[in-house]
């Protein structure tokens, strides 16, 4: 009697127990990881970036279909926009009239994005101050040694003024990404530069694109300069005509003859086997014949 | 010697009556048949996340299984050929089953292809952009003639019997069954014309299936051994998966005999003999594949290079157990059991078979997912789940779904033909057969 009233007990709490974690499984939201951006392309375009993702399995997956809502000003903030995140999770705001941003007493823009949560994610929001700079590239080549030169200068109290000590990165697009050819780290009068590597190769032309950016700066955000110029090696993919090998779009020759006498052999093989079922049928239709003749 | 009519009688209930546990049976087979295609519908609808397959492993469970079947097909064909081409005495009770093992292995193995291909919109490429230079190609080639070659080698083995059921006016089968007969045996009489076509149609075919079946379990090898791959890039990675794979084929023929001579009580057609010659093929191959298994593995080891030394470091200890069980246990015990003639009763015999298969498969999964857990280049934040393998409830449920099949198709097979040739049978001198 009682092993068994304790047998029921376990049963009971366990059962219990089963619930109270389906109840919290099923009461839990999703936390989700809101990440917000500022970027600066190489037309000065701005654009303010939203990021909404969540963790899963120890993956980052994106929250797509989600409302955004961007905003910016010191005190008062203003409603810039509301975005649905894509498929990949992000909202992007273009900022065409910058003129009518309010910056804060130390000359910052604040910027903001806000997600306010449903039934099952939570709310959410980042902000940033950014202040306005400007990036611009130079490239010479003196004596067939060509330099990448940089400068970077910021809006402070209404002057430019120029941003020392921070690093300005290198690249160049290759077929799958970007590849670092170097950093500029920017002296006293903002300056930097790079020596171009004289070993990389372009188009057939020789055309290659360079690309400095100043990435994730906690003043600056996202800033990108691109310039395409004949710097590179010109590349020649011509394959000899006719030539045949493991890569290219003719077989070599003794793997067509081995699969085609293989082939041919084996097929004809068949055939035969074939020819033998039609003879099997004519000659058992041929003596039904004769013996209905009968 | 057994008459035709006295074998008849013993061989056509099979096809003449369905009793409730065939029903059941077929049942639970399409039941689990059934959740298979729910996990490939959640599959298809969420995509290849569903699965243990990462960037790393994206060879699962599902290549394993093809290599598995494939295997099975042609150890089938190796030995249905062989039997048939030296006229071995003995072989007349086994040689259908061996015949079947090769034609349903071949319809099954290839569907793991198609679960394993994340774009399978793309598969018609194959064939509209085939370049013979990649041995997928090879493969796609060589599986598609293999399977012509099996049907017609079957087929051609059926025929006479085909035509005996159609003319047995005892045979107590529905209508459409008679005209199936009618139809399938081409109105084949065996007048000696006739007997002598077949004959050497079967003889022609049996060298090929032989020759194929060998060419096309290699060119499956190569898409290994040509790989630059640790543990794969091996020249003797064809022969091995041969003799591997007769090894497992053997191994489910003896499997099979058991299973048809319990249910449909073939005691006096399948004797102990059968199974102890087949152990003995079964013993023979298992010698043949350990020392394929230990040569690959030694020289693979002493040779220490690096990615060669850690996957062997790998094999003897993150899959001690497996690598034990598929190349000592799965290989020695059945050799033992079957060695001394002590052991060698039926039901040992058939134990030693399971281990074998089973074993096989295990080896099948050793060599495919360590080597992709140890890539060439390290990975920078390492997640577990990125580099190492484990199987989803959705690919066991694939796998469990087509064995279903298997059991199915077999079960439907011998609705329709005799899981022991007659024709074969009636020149069988019975008193031989029953020493």
């Amino acid at each position: 009697m009682k092993r068994k009233l304790s047998l029921t007990l376990l049963l009971l709490s366990l059962f219990s127990l089963n619930s109270i974690v389906s109840y919290s499984q099923e009461k839990s939201k999703i936390s989700p990881y809101i990440q917000l951006q500022y970027f600066k392309d190489n037309d000065e375009n701005s654009y303010l970036k939203t990021t909404l993702t969540y963790s899963k399995n120890r993956m980052e997956l994106p929250l797509p279909g989600m409302k955004i809502i961007f905003y910016s000003g010191p005190e008062k903030k203003t409603r810039l926009a509301e975005i649905v995140t894509d498929d990949k999770g992000v909202a992007i705001y273009n900022l065409t009239h910058k003129s009518d941003l309010l910056a804060n007493k130390n000359g910052l823009w604040p910027f903001g994005s806000v997600f306010n949560g449903n039934d099952t994610i939570e709310s959410g929001a980042s902000e940033l101050l950014i202040r306005y700079a400007t990036l611009n590239m130079t490239l010479t080549e003196v004596d067939s040694i060509k330099t990448i030169g940089v400068k970077v200068k910021k809006m402070e109290k209404g002057k430019e003024i120029p941003v020392s000590g921070d690093k300005v990165t290198l690249y160049v697009p290759r077929m799958f990404s970007l590849l670092p050819i170097g950093e500029a780290t920017l002296d006293e009068s903002g300056s930097g530069s790079v020596e171009f590597p004289s070993s990389l190769p372009g188009d057939k032309e020789g055309n290659i694109t360079i690309i400095a950016r100043i990435e994730d700066h906690a003043e600056f955000g996202n800033i990108e300069k691109k310039a395409t110029l004949k710097w590179g090696l010109p590349s020649t993919y011509t394959v000899p005509a006719g030539h045949r090998a493991l890569w290219t779009k003719t077989a070599p020759k003794w793997m067509i003859y081995t699969l085609s006498i293989l082939l041919s052999g084996v097929w004809g093989h068949y055939l035969f086997a074939l020819i033998s079922l039609i003879r099997i049928r004519i000659a058992a239709k041929k003596k039904a014949k004769e013996e209905y003749r009968v | 010697m057994p008459t035709e009519k006295q074998l008849l009688q013993d061989l056509t209930p099979e096809i003449e009556k369905t009793g409730i546990r065939w029903y059941i049976t077929f049942s639970v087979f399409f039941l689990v048949f059934c959740v298979g295609i729910y996990a490939l519908i959640q599959q298809i609808d969420k995509g290849h996340i569903v699965t243990g397959m990462r960037d790393n492993v994206v060879w699962g469970l599902y290549i394993v299984n093809f290599i598995f079947f494939m295997g099975l097909s042609y150890a089938g064909a190796l030995i249905s050929g062989v039997l048939h081409l030296f006229h071995t005495g003995w072989r007349k009770p086994v040689i259908r089953l061996a015949e079947l093992i090769t034609v349903i292995s071949l319809v099954i193995g290839p569907f793991f292809i198609f679960f394993c291909i994340g774009r399978l919109d793309r598969l018609p490429f194959l064939v509209m952009y085939p370049r013979i230079q990649s041995p997928i190609t090879w493969d796609v080639i060589a599986i598609s003639t293999d399977l012509v070659g099996c049907f017609m080698f079957l087929y051609l083995s059926l025929i006479e019997d085909f035509a005996i059921l159609r003319d047995y006016n005892d045979l107590d089968v529905s209508p459409w069954k008679k005209k199936v007969y009618k139809v399938l045996s081409l109105g084949y009489t065996g007048t000696e014309k006739e007997k002598k076509i077949l004959k050497n149609a079967r003889n022609v075919m049996a060298a090929m299936i032989i020759a194929i079946a060998i060419i096309v379990y290699s060119v499956l090898a190569w898409i290994f051994g040509v790989t630059l791959q640790p543990g794969w890039h091996s020249t003797i990675f064809g022969p091995y998966f041969v003799i591997a794979a007769v090894f497992s084929g053997t191994g489910l023929l003896i499997i099979l005999m058991w299973i048809y001579r319990k249910i449909y009580h073939l005691e006096e057609y399948i004797t102990k003999r059968h199974f102890v010659n087949v152990g003995v093929l079964l013993t023979v191959i298992a010698a043949f594949y350990g020392y394929f298994t230990f040569s690959d593995y030694l020289t693979k080891w002493y040779g220490s290079i690096k990615m060669d030394s850690m996957l062997i470091d790998k094999l003897f200890h993150d899959y001690y157990a497996l690598f034990i069980f598929a190349n000592y246990v799965g290989i020695l015990l059945p050799c033992i059991i079957i060695a001394f003639p002590k052991f060698r009763t039926i039901r040992n015999i058939t134990i030693a078979a399971v281990i074998a298969v089973t074993a096989l498969w295990v080896n099948r999964y050793i060599i495919v997912i360590p080597t992709l857990e140890t890539p060439f280049l390290p990975i920078q934040d390492t997640r577990p789940d990125w580099i190492q393998y484990s199987p989803t409830w959705i690919e066991w449920s694939l796998t469990l779904a087509g064995i279903s099949v298997y059991g199915m198709l077999f079960m439907l097979v011998s609705k329709i033909a005799p899981i022991i040739s007659i024709s074969e049978m009636k020149e069988e001198d019975k008193t031989e057969i029953m020493k």
